[in-house]
C-alpha cells in the first residue's frame, strides 16, 4: 500500500465513524422528541375517539366491550357498563350527575383533554343515591366562590379540569353476565348539563 | 467527502432509528416505569399527571381510557410465573388468591388488549360468579380446550395476556407494596 492511499483510507473511516456519531445523536433527539411530541399531538386519543361518537353534554353508552364495535378502547372490562358524556367549559361550568343504586360498584372518573384524570369518586361517595358535582375551570371557581356564603362551606362537590375540554366516565359493575344490562341502565343515567351563571 | 453530504447521511440516518426506536419502544412494552409482581405488572400512574413520558404515549397511541387510582387498579400478565411468554397452545392454572378489592374479574385479552371472541362467550371471570373452593380460594382454568370448573377460554391460536381488575382496591395508590403471594400465580400446566 502506498502512502497516499493509506491517507485516503484514514480519511474514508474518520468519515464513517462521523456519520455514525452524527447518526447516533440525531437518533437520540428524535427518539426522545417522539415520545414527547405523541401525547400533544392527540390525534387519535381516547378524547378523539369518543368525539366521533357523539355531541358535547350528551351521555353516550359505549358497546359492550365484547363486541365487535368495541374495538375503539382497548384493555376495556367485558364485566363493567360504561358511558361518558364531553364537556365543554368555555360556555359555563358543567353539573354532572350519576344516579347510583346501592351494593353496586360505580364510579365516576374526570379527564382532561389531554387525558389526566383529575378526580374519580365510587358510589361510596353518593349522598342521596347519587354522585354530583360541578365542573369548573379554576376562573369559573374563583367567580363561584366569590358569591358563596362566608358561613357556611359550599355542599355542592367542585371539580377543576385544567382544559376546558374534556370527559366524564361512569363505569358500573355487573356482578353477573345476565346483570349487564342493567348497569348499561345504570351508566346510561349519566347526565351533564351546562350550569347558567358563572361564565 | 463534502460536509453537506455527510450531514445528510448522518440526519437520514439518524432520523430512521430515532422513529424506529420509538416506535418499538412504544409496541414493546406498556411504559417504561411499571411495577413488576410475580407474572403481573401495572401501571398504576397510567392516566394520571405523574404518568412517565412511555406510558402517556402508548396510552394516547392507543386510546385506552385507564382506571383512575380512587376508581381500582388493572394488572396484565403477559408471561406466566416462570417468565415464559403466554402461549394459546399450552394451559394454564390460574390462583389461588386475589389482593382485597370489592370487586376483581380475570379476563384473556389479545396483544392489543381486546377480549378475544370465543364460542362458550366467556370473555372473563367476575370475583361475584366463581366458584370457590372451601377455603374461599379458587383455581380459573385458562386453556383453549374445555375444562371442569373455573374454565377461561382461549378463543384464538395467538399470542395473548390475562387482564385482571381490581375494583375499590387499597393498592390503587401502593401497587408496589402488592405481595407477589397476594396476587394469584399463572402456573403452565401443559403445552400440546
Amino acid at each position: 500500500m502506498t502512502v497516499g492511499a493509506a491517507a485516503r483510507m484514514r480519511r474514508g473511516l474518520l468519515d464513517v465513524a462521523t456519520i455514525l456519531v452524527g447518526a447516533a445523536l440525531t437518533a437520540g433527539l428524535v427518539h426522545i422528541v417522539a415520545i414527547l411530541i405523541i401525547p400533544l399531538y392527540a390525534s387519535n386519543d381516547a378524547f378523539a375517539r369518543l368525539s366521533q361518537l357523539g355531541p358535547t353534554n350528551r351521555t353516550i353508552l359505549l358497546p359492550e366491550a365484547g363486541a365487535p364495535d368495541a374495538r375503539l378502547f382497548p384493555y376495556r372490562d367485558p364485566a363493567v357498563a360504561a358511558a361518558f358524556c364531553r364537556y365543554d367549559l368555555s360556555d359555563g361550568p358543567v353539573r354532572v350527575k350519576a344516579p347510583i343504586a346501592r351494593y353496586e360498584f360505580s364510579s365516576l372518573s374526570f379527564h382532561t383533554r389531554r387525558g389526566d384524570i383529575f378526580y374519580a369518586l365510587t358510589d361510596r361517595a353518593a349522598t342521596q343515591g347519587a354522585l354530583e358535582a360541578l365542573v369548573v375551570t379554576d376562573k369559573q371557581l374563583r367567580t363561584i366562590s366569590a358569591h358563596d356564603s362566608e358561613d357556611e362551606a359550599p355542599r355542592e362537590l367542585r371539580v377543576v379540569s385544567a382544559t376546558s375540554q374534556g370527559f366524564v366516565m361512569m363505569r358500573s359493575f355487573s356482578q353477573e353476565p345476565s346483570l349487564l344490562p342493567e348497569a348499561e341502565e345504570r351508566v346510561r343515567g349519566l347526565t351533564c348539563h351546562a350550569e347558567p351563571g358563572a361564565k | 467527502m463534502d460536509l453537506l453530504v455527510k450531514t445528510l447521511i448522518a440526519g437520514g440516518l439518524g432520523l430512521a432509528i430515532g422513529l424506529w426506536s420509538a416506535d418499538s419502544a412504544l409496541r414493546a412494552s406498556r411504559g417504561a416505569e411499571g411495577t413488576r409482581i410475580g407474572a403481573w405488572s401495572t401501571e398504576a400512574k397510567a392516566g394520571t399527571p405523574e404518568a412517565d413520558p412511555y406510558t402517556r404515549a402508548t396510552i394516547e397511541r392507543s386510546g385506552e381510557i385507564p382506571l383512575a387510582p380512587g376508581e381500582g387498579l388493572q394488572l396484565v400478565a403477559r408471561v406466566d410465573d416462570s417468565g415464559a411468554a403466554l402461549n394459546a397452545r399450552c394451559a394454564y392454572r390460574v390462583g389461588r388468591k386475589m389482593p382485597a378489592a370489592r370487586f376483581w374479574t380475570l379476563g384473556v385479552v389479545d396483544r392489543r388488549g381486546f377480549p378475544i371472541p370465543n364460542p362458550a362467550q366467556r370473555l372473563v371471570f367476575r370475583s361475584s360468579e366463581i366458584l370457590r373452593e372451601g377455603d374461599g380460594g379458587f383455581t380459573i382454568a385458562v386453556s383453549a380446550s374445555a375444562h371442569p370448573g373455573n374454565w377461561l377460554p382461549i378463543g384464538a391460536d395467538e399470542p395473548f395476556y390475562l387482564a385482571l381488575r381490581l375494583y375499590d382496591t387499597p393498592f390503587s395508590a401502593t401497587a408496589w407494596a402488592i405481595d407477589k403471594d397476594a396476587l394469584p400465580h399463572v402456573v403452565k400446566e401443559s403445552c400440546r
